[in-house]
């Protein structure tokens, strides 16, 4: 997985042009977006990504872009490789070569990718505006959320923070921000801990 | 009404091109975009060439304006298009925001003297892309 931060309007362009003391930051985050290149994830994860829906995606499509060697571009659960990595990779193989095979046999791209696991990879474009990501550190840090989206959503947090620390020093899961648990008996049960990790 | 453009994202018409090749290239879009960054001709050639079906590759920016109107225009900008932004600065004066599919969109359905300042702003950060819109218009 990597995680880049392309693009975003910083903060104090904005504030240069406004009255002093107008508007707090938080009520400047709605205007201000931020675009990451993210690469290498699962679709898997990528589908929970779009459920966030106040933001804007382009990702790369199966419709045009032919999968290559997917049993190197797959991305693994660390619970899985720990104890059956061979039910797995079986798996893998045969999509593998069942997509190829559809390939071959002349089946449009677009219909041959129904074979492919959600285990494929995949990069995209994400651009949110602040208020949208500050919802997403919400859910996504939380340590309920997939292993693979926390991952990420862990890292678009570290980029952000130190792109514009005043604003995202207070982001992270829920129980951070709120200074409670909203996971009711859901609930992890280690918020101090959880609080201390995320606090600056 | 007066619009002010006072901030966008960096290179709008590079992250435009970068969106439309992240969909359809199996290159990683960290490096179409920093190769775009080094290749302008590149971006022009692809957004003058735009033929958008997806607006969502219009959507990796945001613009940010000071608008001076009445409440009767913000809200008439609102129920016309919903993902434009306001916060209120102070009596008849907004700062307001919105992605340049938002703005584009705007532009190109209402003829407006709100309109017709948002495709200023557009000819300001995305020029080939205020070509495509006057293409598109006639």
């Amino acid at each position: 997985m990597k995680v880049k931060l392309l693009s975003y309007q910083p903060l104090k362009d904005v504030l240069s042009h406004l009255p002093a003391a107008k508007l707090s930051e938080k009520e400047l985050l709605g205007h201000l977006s931020f675009t990451f290149a993210l690469e290498g994830i699962s679709r898997a994860c990528s589908h929970q990504l779009v459920r966030h829906r106040v933001a804007s995606f382009s990702q790369q499509s199966q419709r045009y872009i032919q999968v290559r060697r997917l049993k190197t571009h797959v991305v693994a659960p660390p619970s899985v490789t720990a104890k059956s990595p061979e039910i797995f990779d079986s798996l893998i193989g045969q999509a593998s070569n069942a997509y190829q095979a559809l390939v071959d046999a002349g089946i449009p791209r677009e219909d041959a990718r129904f074979v492919l696991p959600n285990a494929t990879e995949t990069n995209l474009l994400v651009t949110m505006d602040g208020r949208s990501l500050v919802h997403f550190f919400g859910l996504r840090c939380c340590i309920r959320a997939q292993w693979e989206v926390k991952e990420l959503s862990d890292e678009m947090l570290r980029q952000v923070r130190e792109a514009e620390p005043g604003l995202f020093s207070g982001a992270g899961p829920y129980c951070f921000q709120l200074g409670r648990c909203p996971e009711g008996r859901f609930t992890c049960g280690r918020m101090g801990e959880v609080v201390e990790k995320y606090r600056v | 009404m007066r619009l002010t453009l006072i901030a966008h994202t960096p290179s709008p018409e590079a992250m435009i091109a970068a969106a439309m090749l992240t969909t359809t290239s199996g290159v990683k879009p960290s490096t179409i975009y920093e190769r775009l960054q080094a290749n302008p001709e590149k971006i022009n050639d692809i957004v003058s060439r735009l033929e958008v079906q997806h607006g969502s590759i219009l959507e990796h920016n945001r613009l940010v304006w000071i608008l001076e109107a009445d409440e009767h225009l913000v809200l008439d900008t609102l129920l016309k298009n919903k993902f434009f932004s306001f916060t209120r600065l102070g009596s008849g004066m907004w700062l307001m925001s919105a992605n340049l599919r938002a703005a584009l969109e705007y532009s190109k359905e209402y003829g407006s003297d709100l309109g017709d300042s948002l495709l200023d702003s557009i000819g300001t950060v995305a020029p080939n892309l205020r070509c495509f819109s006057e293409r598109k218009r006639t």
